[in-house]
């Protein structure tokens, strides 16, 4: 009898649980994604219309790239979302490894010893590259000159002021003042300060000590700011400062560049043009990896960075799959147009053609 | 005669003066406390007041973030989402942990402990937060709003007991005899009698912890990935949230994503704002008084 | 039931303490003790010594703590006692308002408006400062606004309303009957506070600061915007520092393998830290009450 009168007081709340668990379906079925299928994009007749939401993260260096690669996407294939989160060359290659991305955004390669961690084979498909500026805020002195000695060791503080012999050298006829140097550079890790000073390592090795990495341990009287906007702002607020900032978002903040001596002895300003020049001549491995860090060329200029795309090579969804190639294929043909427009260097054809070749070898199941 | 002029007659000098320093001192702090308030709200209006309209709340994010234009309908329902769901479950899970503290185990050795560990709970940064989600949760089931919701959840916990403990010791013991006299259990008298005579402060508290959850990045980093169209579903897919989207958009170098950064900051607090207002009010009405 | 509301927080806390330790094992092998004793932070030479992060952690969180309480217990004391009725709704209101900020807009105010503003004001008072011996080195120039003393102001700021919250209700939970009987006894105002509400409330407080402390400790991207950036272990407090929290936040984008397992070994001695902290004050606290 004690048992009838749980029973009857349990029984209200008993009718509610099927109107929650309808719900709760109904919103699990919910989310699917906007426009029904159909190519109605322009010039996409080719593909086959595919539904998929693909995830990805990774470098920030190409975000302002990707972001006009995914808009463009979405006219030719409305059915497939992407969505990169632009939170590191380190997240996203770990999150790639942990499998909760679809594909990352890399500015470096996979560490050797990191390689068997990943579910399976991966392949780096290069997307575009573009020019690191070394931006200065000096008024009254345009078209400076600096060369890799110079800026390691401006960089590590052995150079001072700005009137520094070094500089001076490198600039004859200019009026240098003797505005005292001030340095800006990341204080979040970096994808850019790791290319950045891989260079130096390269092309300073007598001159710069602290090595390269996503980090360094830069000299305390130096500034640091977060991000690339926040090196720039730095740089642009304070008088005599100097600092590393990638091209899109230093031309954003209307900074100076200086001119930077390549290996064959020329100043070459950081231009898109310059950057392609950079990656006509490197040497590009089997496994698309390349380095244009002080590349060869008369017109190359030498801090000059690149970036991939990690993905896995075999697979497991079959709409994932063919959205991914889809997307990838975009990125490497129509995207690379507007490449310039975001302040990208586009890839050379010869490298396009690997990396479609690459993309190419990806195996989706049937 | 005044009580003031009663006082003043019979004072030493010392005393009044500390008197008066401590009155000093104590309207000092609210205005510390204003002033940069003052300054804050000021900037955010000036930077994004211009761009809140129905539009910014509705309309999805623009894919190539240094186009002007609309909005940020996708974060605002997704902060909804997220930390509604985060405050259905800290906040019943709080106060209960906290009606155990306060009302069955008081001053006993596992409720000391449990004290103590909800304010090292509190101390945990929230990325670690965001990071111990990604491991438990993430790397099984994928991202989604409800991790996001599981991590700012974890943070708010520790809030929402201490501030709920502290609400139910406000309720005079006598209501507690009373109906201990009428012959109901604790159970019963903590359902019907301590906490709605604490509502008031009960809803203070949590409110504190929705205001922390809403305005929290680092956990929502690792768990809920990043959308820029809405993402109605809770369980399944990426999401974004306001506190994400002001961040990654304030540090770009182009007016128009810091206009909206700043736009989604201005929604935010108002949203907060707004919450806490109404819910205190409810509270008020629904408190039950001594 | 309410018992295991009560042990979730155990479960939650084990749960974490043992993934993230797991994560943070090959850092710690790599490194050993070093690692909680050596200064030096070099993730590209696989070099991991948290000692300046501790360093900046504390230092900031005590000037948080030090801004952060006379102004909470000043603003609790108006709400409970001093307001009068009609300001108490606006005072509570703006309490609130300071908490809604979310904790990424405090950090991007500090470090685009405060952190340059403060610059100027560092400087006067390092001028003003620098006869004086202990303050000279305390408070020493040139600077650029961000440091350990403006993160430590920016903390204050997100702590102060969770402290006022709940030292309010503590405040309010002293009975009628004590603080008449200070009236009567012809007490001032001030008087009273220190005889009826003061020693009742001891014990709320604490709890309450434990919570500021907690987050001021824990406080990741407002802390990671304003600190400087710049690991070192200086007496200046207008310098440039880093706390653990902070370093966690800006490293860990672009970490990977054994500097992402570092940065979790920080996060896990922060959780340690803060063990630590709270078993202090208690252990303070305590004492003072037997004695009382």
């Amino acid at each position: 009898m004690v048992m009838g009168v749980e029973q009857q007081r349990r029984k209200p709340y008993l009718v509610l649980a099927p109107f929650v668990a309808v719900a709760l379906l109904a919103s699990a079925c919910g989310g699917g994604d906007g426009a029904a299928g159909g190519g109605a994009g322009g010039g996409a007749g080719k593909e086959a219309p595919i539904r998929a939401t693909l995830n990805a993260a990774g470098a920030t260096f190409p975000n302002a790239f990707y972001e006009v690669a995914i808009a463009g996407y979405k006219q030719v294939q409305p059915g497939v979302t992407v969505n990169y989160a632009a939170t590191g060359s380190g997240t996203g290659r770990q999150r790639l490894q942990d499998g909760v991305v679809d594909f990352a955004g890399s500015d470096g390669l996979v560490a050797a010893a990191d390689v068997p961690k990943y579910k399976g084979e991966f392949v780096y498909i290069p997307t575009v590259a573009a020019p690191i500026t070394v931006s200065y805020n000096l008024s009254g002195v345009s078209d400076l000159t600096l060369d890799a000695d110079t800026i390691a060791k401006v960089f590590s503080r052995q150079i001072k002021t700005w009137n520094d012999p070094a500089i001076t050298a490198l600039n004859p006829g200019k009026n240098l003042p003797a505005t005292a140097i001030t340095v800006a550079h990341r204080s979040d890790g970096s994808g850019t300060t790791e290319n950045f000073t891989k260079y130096l390592v390269a092309a300073a090795p007598n001159s710069w000590s602290l090595k390269s990495g996503s980090t360094v341990e830069w000299p305390a009287d130096t500034q640091a700011g977060n991000g690339n906007q926040g090196v720039a702002q730095i740089v642009k607020s304070t008088a005599g400062g100097v600092g590393y900032v990638d091209l899109s978002d230093a031309k954003a903040s209307g900074l100076q560049f200086a001119k930077v001596r390549n290996r064959s002895g020329n100043a070459v300003l950081p231009t898109v043009e310059a950057a392609s020049a950079a990656l006509a001549g490197v040497t590009i491995n089997d496994d698309l990896s390349y380095n244009p860090l002080n590349a060869d060329g008369a017109d190359a200029y030498p801090i000059t960075a690149p970036t991939w795309i990690l993905v896995y090579k075999n697979q497991t969804d079959q709409a994932k799959g063919a959205a991914i190639k889809s997307f990838l294929r975009y990125v490497l043909g129509d995207a690379q147009k507007q490449a310039k427009a975001v302040d990208y260097a586009s890839l050379p054809s010869g490298l396009q053609q690997k990396a479609l070749a690459k993309v190419d070898s990806i195996v989706v199941p049937a | 005669m005044s009580t003031t002029t009663l006082l003043s007659r019979n004072l030493s000098r010392s005393r009044r003066f500390k008197n008066r320093v401590a009155t000093a001192g104590v309207w000092l702090s609210v205005v510390v406390a204003a002033v940069p308030l003052l300054f804050v709200i000021a900037y955010l209006v000036q930077k994004g007041a211009e761009v809140v309209d129905w539009d910014f709340l509705t309309q999805d994010i623009p894919i190539i973030s240094r186009l002007p234009g609309p909005g940020m309908g996708p974060a605002v329902l997704g902060t909804l989402l997220i930390t509604g769901a985060a405050t259905a479950m800290a906040v019943p899970l709080g106060v209960l942990a906290a009606v155990y503290l306060n009302e069955y185990g008081k001053k006993r050795r596992l409720a000391n402990f449990v004290r103590f560990l909800s304010d090292v709970m509190a101390g945990v940064p929230s990325i670690v937060m965001g990071l111990f989600i990604y491991t438990v949760w993430v790397l099984n089931f994928g991202q989604s709003g409800f991790a996001g919701a599981l991590a700012l959840g974890c943070l708010m916990l520790p809030i929402v007991i201490r501030s709920a403990e502290t609400a139910l010791q406000l309720v005079p013991n006598e209501l507690r005899e009373a109906s201990a006299a009428l012959g109901a259990r604790t159970s019963r008298t903590t359902l019907t009698v301590v906490i709605p005579a604490a509502l008031s402060g009960l809803v203070s508290g949590a409110l504190l912890a929705v205001a922390r959850a809403a305005g929290e990045t680092a956990p929502l980093l690792f768990t809920i990935g990043t959308v820029t169209a809405a993402n109605p579903d809770l369980f399944d897919g990426a999401n974004t949230a306001l506190s994400t989207q002001i961040f990654k958009n304030a540090t770009q170098p182009f007016e128009a994503p810091i206009q909206r950064a700043w736009g989604a900051a201005l929604t935010l607090i108002l949203l907060v704002f707004i919450l806490t207002a109404v819910a205190r009010l409810a509270a008020r009405r629904f408190t039950l008084r001594s | 039931m309410c018992i295991g509301c009560g042990l979730l927080v155990l479960v939650i806390l084990a749960l974490i303490a043992v993934t993230m330790t797991r994560k943070a094992w090959p850092a710690l092998s790599h490194d050993g003790l070093r690692f909680f004793t050596s200064q030096r932070w070099a993730p590209n030479v696989e070099a991991f010594g948290s000692l300046a992060f501790v360093y900046g952690t504390l230092v900031t969180a005590v000037i948080a703590l030090a801004l952060a309480v006379p102004v909470s217990v000043g603003i609790a004391l108006y709400l409970s006692d001093l307001a009068p009725r009609r300001l108490r709704g606006p005072v509570g209101s703006l309490v609130d308002l300071l908490a809604a900020v979310p904790s990424v807009v405090y950090g991007l105010w500090g470090v685009i408006v405060l952190a340059p503003w403060l610059s100027g004001v560092y400087d006067r008072i390092s001028d003003v400062t620098s006869p004086i011996p202990i303050l000279s080195t305390l408070f020493a120039g040139p600077s650029k606004g961000r440091g350990l003393f403006t993160a430590g102001i920016i903390l204050a700021l997100m702590i102060t309303p969770i402290v006022t919250s709940i030292t309010k209700e503590v405040f309010d939970t002293v009975p009628r009957a004590q603080k008449e009987a200070a009236y009567a006894l012809g007490a001032t105002r001030w008087e009273m506070i220190r005889a009826a509400i003061f020693p009742h409330s001891r014990a709320g407080m604490v709890g309450a600061v434990m919570l500021g402390l907690g987050r001021a400790m824990g406080e990741t991207i407002a802390a990671a915007l304003v600190i400087g950036s710049s690991p070192q272990i200086t007496a200046n407090l207008f310098r440039s520092g880093d706390s653990m929290a902070a370093v966690i936040a800006n490293q860990f984008g672009e970490a990977g393998g054994l500097h992402a397992s570092a940065l979790i070994a920080l996060g896990v001695e922060l959780f340690a830290l803060t063990i630590i902290v709270n078993v202090i004050a208690r252990a303070i606290v305590g004492r003072r009450l037997r004695r009382a």
